[in-house]
């Protein structure tokens, strides 16, 4: 169990020398893209062609692609066969199983909408295979973000897996002493209260005390604070960043002009 | 405006967030190693909306989905507003003064479960074109098999899953909240929200009856949208 939810790989490569900033506007920029620009084949170029070499780019192409087999693909294949069996567009049919049938409209929309999810959790996945937490976090906080909001999401990702450890102790301890989480329907559902029960009152009994330890630190102080670490932001970034916006605008432009 | 969103954050809401947002993730795991046909992913959610009010709840909620979807399964990413409005209606539930008793807060999940299948209809529509990756999108393709136009199809199979999930849902942070000390009741900026009225011995009874009734109504909805 990891001590704390994080994707990222330290390497030293130029998608990591990026400023975070930088790196969630092109995040957002291939999504829209994939979403928004009017040609059908837009989403598989991104996602086939584009996205692996930005991971080659950024020096984490092995784990990229360990994520994509293990969880992109089954994501994107499942989404992909239930749209193309259950979407009811079309009329020329390529493929039939006792009631189940493909037509050639199905598997187009299924495969472009399964190619398009594909490109917004691979460019997530790159993002956060190049960027740590806190350093997206104190960029962010640094440009005006409260801390506030820095601290929630930081503080979640710890959090998070501490819980889940919770979660299965509990549920190892609880089965120990004869709790049933297998078997009929009633007995499921009974075993839901002494499963849940002692996670949350437990992890609830902590806020009072955790509140006031961070109050003590400062937390609500108006004050600007300082930070340890320096996030570079040159004038690459600033260039790559007009130049993402601009792609932004020329595809809703696009979209809009086209449709 | 602004300040009545401020009231909603005091230090101890910051921290509750967090917390909030890992009680869902974890929740909503446990339900499925349970192999419940619920989902119970919003509780967390449900408690900061009541303690804390509207907003922080929406908070609480959008951020559970971008997180979940960031970290463990993308599919939950898209579905942020519909989180983020679950959140929000609870804390204006809670705001009318319907976190007070069983019946009352049966009558909140429901108003959240429908608003849970109206925020979630146009996301489904547009983002997947009806069928989603969940196991309720089985309910979708057979409406849509028989006929139905498919906003009618999804939002009908949002109207027949969202509300047992959701009134379970506030009944267990109900259940929660009568659990915790008042003390630590007390240092949230909503304390008066979930006083609990006069205990009468029938309460439960009043719930369930409750609980049947919105069920009726909401089979009484749904012939009237599937056209008989």
């Amino acid at each position: 169990m990891p001590e704390r939810l994080s994707f990222h790989i330290k390497r030293d490569s130029a998608l990591h020398h990026l400023n975070p900033l930088t790196k969630l506007l092109l995040v957002l920029t291939l999504i829209l893209t994939a979403f928004l620009a009017p040609f059908y084949w837009t989403p598989h170029i991104l996602a086939v062609l584009f996205i692996p070499l930005l991971s080659m780019l950024g020096k984490v192409g092995r784990e990229y692609f360990s994520t994509a087999i293990r969880l992109i693909l089954p994501a994107a294949t499942f989404l992909f066969a239930m749209q193309a069996f259950f979407q009811p567009v079309g009329e020329e049919i390529i493929f039939e199983f006792y009631f189940l049938d493909i037509t050639r409209e199905s598997f187009l929309f299924a495969f472009s909408n399964a190619m398009r999810i594909v490109v917004m959790v691979s460019a997530f996945t790159i993002f956060l295979l190049t960027t740590h937490p806190s350093e997206l976090m104190s960029d962010l906080t640094r440009r005006g973000l409260p801390g506030q909001f820095a601290y929630v999401i930081i503080s979640t990702l710890q959090i998070l897996p501490q819980m889940q450890a919770k979660a299965q102790t509990i549920i190892s301890a609880q089965r120990s002493r004869g709790l049933e989480t297998e078997g009929g329907f009633f007995k499921r559902a009974g075993a839901l209260v002494p499963l849940i029960g002692p996670l949350v009152f437990g992890s609830l009994v902590e806020v009072e005390e955790r509140a006031i330890a961070i109050e003590a630190r400062g937390f609500t102080s108006k004050h600007v604070k300082t930070s340890l670490h320096e996030i570079p932001d040159t004038s690459t970034d600033k260039l790559l960043r007009w130049f993402l916006t601009a792609l932004i605008l020329a595809s809703i432009g696009l979209r809009i002009w086209l449709s | 405006m602004f300040n009545k969103i401020k009231g909603n954050f005091n230090t101890q809401t910051w921290v509750l967030i967090p917390i909030a947002i890992a009680i869902n993730i974890a929740v909503g795991q446990i339900v499925v190693l349970l192999k419940l046909p619920v989902y119970l992913d919003s509780i967390g959610t449900v408690l900061v909306a009541v303690l804390c009010g509207p907003w922080a709840g929406a908070l609480t909620g959008a951020l559970t989905n971008i997180i979940w979807g960031l970290a463990i399964d993308p599919n939950a990413l898209p579905w942020w507003p519909v989180a983020f409005f679950i959140g929000y209606m609870a804390g204006r539930m809670a705001q009318w003064g319907f976190f007070k008793s069983w019946w009352k807060v049966a009558v909140t999940g429901f108003v959240v479960a429908l608003t849970a299948a109206v925020v979630s209809t146009p996301i489904a529509v547009y983002i997947y074109g009806g069928i989603t990756a969940s196991g309720s999108s089985f309910i979708t393709a057979y409406l849509l098999q028989t006929g139905q136009g498919i906003w009618q199809a999804v939002f009908s199979t949002g109207f027949l899953v969202e509300p047992v999930d959701k009134i379970t849902t506030a009944m267990i942070a109900f259940a929660i909240i009568l659990g915790l000390p008042k003390r630590t009741v007390g240092g949230y900026p909503k304390p008066e929200q979930v006083e609990v009225e006069g205990g009468s011995k029938n309460e439960l009874y009043i719930a369930l009856g409750v609980v049947v009734l919105l069920i009726l109504i909401a089979a009484f909805v749904l012939r009237g949208i599937l056209g008989g």
